[in-house]
């Protein structure tokens, strides 16, 4: 009896749906395959103008690639890992979850902060999906010995996870070489806000700093949500420093040390991360902010001959300039779509296609994947406010 | 040891110290007159920094002002900051406290925690997640006190707070209304059955209380140039912890305790190191629970039975 009416229903539902028109039974002509590419960057609030822009680059790589033709047409699933205008771990978990779970996505691009990949890459990396991001920068989320064995522990033999930007070991050393040679300065004091990203480039920092000669006279970390710095600018002021040196971004203290520094008759050079690279930083340190200099863990596109049709390209589309990592992004993207292109839309096969990209010629220069899934090309841009605006000033090359 | 630095950072502390304990007026006062931790008043606080920005906005306040269009738009600013953040406090009481007084006491420590997200959130959709910039209308320049300078904007600070502590000690201690609230606090039943409109006097504490934080935000909307919807958060944190140290219910305890911090945060930073700061403030005050249970000048508590 409870077969028959399993039978039943079995058969109802087929009936039903070869009545329904245009479903089931006869396939649709359709002329290409739809394959989706996964994005999870902090889209809203304070975070949209580190997401929108990142992610106006994969539109850009999505929109070439289908004027282009071929078999497939290519689709972006966008998430939003911003809550209440901060990027949020979980949430980017949840969203990498969801990606995962529609079988159109071929792979993922992002997501755009380092606690962020800390998050997601543990669940991207059991799911042998491939994951590119632009702007990561922690060096824990690829390098071992920075553990990142802890965040591929499902395959950690098969790296899943790649990053088109060189990492804060590398910006954390640049920017103490620039602060060394080119600011010659030789007595530094050093503030992080204690967070992942913010302590991991403050570190670097301080190592290469020493390496080079140079005297760190003080490091500490900012309790969160501090909002007045007098007390701890007036100690580095007692300590007569060269340079002030922030790991951070403006949010967690960035913008407000800045913006402080008069206050206690601090004037010497103030350096950052790209963490600080932002409008935001301009507005919230307001016209204190003018000299500061800012490292960015990406080429300057806008100096590289192959990217100028991606500029050109970008402006007439989204009618500004793209951002710090809107190159990036669009490079990311392009190598999903250049993978699902040789190998197909397999996720297994999209993977081990990216793991093996040698001397892949891009907009952003020609470069490869290390074992651990990082860049060969390692340069760092040094920005520096002038005119209450971050300007380009000069690229450094990573060299140990 | 360097004394002058010494001096130096006593100065940080006390401009830091004056806006935690006036910040922590508003919480002991509520808690003397109801028993009522009040968890909004640390965003009633960053709400009267929106005000003021949107205040000196419509007025068109710049740095460019002449001095008396500047002082005549600071005065408006305050006014009207501390107009609408006292209403707003009498509007909370009214709505989200007053409906559950007396039936238990953890039912409003929950909505106090719910208005406290409201506002923060209201302020969010106000003025968008991002940090604001405040107009930088109050020039800062610097005053030699022998070898110590001090900014105007410190001196601002300390003294505009120095004011409003004295000036809630008489409206406490010389007025009727005072009196009332002292009344209140001690026995509410009393004091109702002596003609006194508990309703009406509650809702001018929390009035009074607001009244105090809105001038607060106002002030560090002006020294530190940047208000962001959040801040209320940490401020009131700190804040409360200012007036349990030294002894919740009290007032000229809660100016001691916000002293107290500001003082223990800067020489944290000089002394110890930056991040040590919220840990040597929660440590003290552990401490000091452990000694004193009623903080450091003693817990006016209501006699009740």
């Amino acid at each position: 009896m409870r077969r028959a009416v399993a039978l039943a229903s079995i058969l109802a539902v087929l009936g039903l749906v070869l009545l329904v028109p245009g479903t089931g039974g006869v396939p649709a002509v359709s002329a290409a395959t739809v394959v989706k590419i996964g994005v999870d960057l902090p889209m809203s609030g304070g975070e949209a103008p580190n997401g929108v822009p990142t992610n106006n680059g994969v539109l850009l790589a999505i929109d070439e690639a289908n004027k282009a033709g071929g078999p497939y047409t290519f689709q972006e699933e966008l998430k939003d890992d911003a809550v209440n205008g901060v990027h949020d771990p979980a949430q980017g978990a949840k969203n990498v979850q969801e990606l995962i779970a529609d079988r159109a996505v071929v792979g993922i691009v992002g997501n755009f902060n380092s606690n962020v990949g800390k998050a997601t890459i543990p669940i991207t990396n059991a799911a042998g999906i491939v994951q590119i991001s632009p702007s990561q920068t922690n060096p824990g989320l690829t390098k071992p010995e920075f553990g990142a064995l802890d965040v591929r522990k499902a395959h950690p033999d098969q790296i899943n996870y790649f990053r088109v930007c060189p990492t804060d070991d590398l910006q954390g050393p640049v920017a103490a070489d620039f602060a060394y040679q080119n600011l010659r300065a030789r007595k530094v004091a050093i503030l992080d806000d204690q967070e992942t990203y913010g302590k991991g480039i403050a570190d670097e920092f301080e190592k290469q700093f020493k390496k080079r000669g140079g005297t760190v006279l003080s490091h500490d970390g900012i309790p969160k949500g501090t909002q007045d710095f007098h007390a701890i600018l007036t100690k580095i002021k007692s300590e007569n420093p060269d340079l002030l040196f922030f790991g951070g971004v403006t949010t967690t203290g960035g913008g407000l040390i800045r913006k402080q520094m008069p206050d206690v008759g601090l004037k010497i050079p103030y350096e950052g991360g790209d963490g600080i690279v932002e409008d935001e930083f301009l507005k919230v340190a307001g016209d204190a902010a003018e000299g500061s200099y800012g490292t960015v863990a990406s080429v300057n596109a806008e100096k590289l001959p192959a990217a100028q049709g991606f500029i050109k390209a970008y402006k007439a589309k989204y009618n500004q300039d793209p951002g710090a990592y809107s190159a990036n992004a669009y490079v990311a993207a392009k190598i999903i779509i250049d993978a699902v292109r040789a190998v197909g839309p397999d996720r297994a096969k999209v993977r081990a296609w990216v793991a093996n990209l040698k001397n892949y010629k891009s907009i952003i220069g020609t470069f490869s994947f290390d074992k651990n899934g990082d860049t060969t090309n390692k340069v760092i841009s040094v920005y520096q406010v002038k005119n209450h605006k971050w300007e380009w000033l000069t690229q450094r090359s990573f060299e140990l | 040891m360097n004394w002058v630095l010494f001096g130096q950072q006593l100065i940080n502390g006390v401009s830091l110290g004056a806006i935690y304990a006036v910040i922590a007026l508003g919480y002991t006062m509520v808690y003397g007159i109801i028993e009522l931790i009040n968890f909004a008043h640390g965003d009633v606080y960053t709400a009267g920094s929106f005000v003021a920005l949107a205040t000196l906005v419509l007025l068109g306040a710049s740095g460019h002002m002449a001095a008396a269009a500047l002082a005549f738009a600071l005065a408006v600013t305050f006014a009207v900051t501390m107009l609408v953040m006292g209403a707003t406090g009498i509007v909370i009481e009214r709505f989200a406290y007053r409906p559950l007084r007396g039936k238990q006491r953890l039912a409003p420590l929950l909505t106090a925690i719910g208005v406290s997200f409201s506002i923060e959130n209201l302020l969010q959709l106000w003025m968008g997640p991002s940090p604001v910039p405040f107009p930088q209308i109050v020039p800062n320049p610097f005053f030699s006190l022998g070898p110590l300078t001090v900014g105007q904007m410190q001196l601002v600070v300390i003294g505009s707070s120095l004011v409003m502590m004295a000036a809630l000690q008489l409206f406490v201690h010389r007025t009727r209304l005072g009196k009332a609230m002292r009344a209140t606090a001690q026995d509410w039943m009393a004091a109702e059955i002596m003609g006194i409109d508990i309703n009406k006097t509650i809702a001018l504490t929390f009035f009074v209380g607001s009244v105090l934080a809105g001038a607060a935000g106002v002030i560090t909307g002006l020294f530190y140039g940047n208000i962001w919807f959040i801040n209320g958060f940490r401020a009131g944190l700190i804040a409360f912890t200012a007036a349990v140290l030294g002894g919740i219910g009290n007032t000229t305890g809660a100016a001691l305790g916000g002293f107290l911090i500001g003082f223990i945060e800067v020489m944290t930073a000089q002394y110890v190191g930056f991040q040590w700061a919220t840990v040597a403030v929660f440590s003290v005050l552990i401490l000091v629970l452990i000694f004193r249970p009623t903080g450091l000048l003693g817990q006016q508590l209501p006699e009740r039975t």
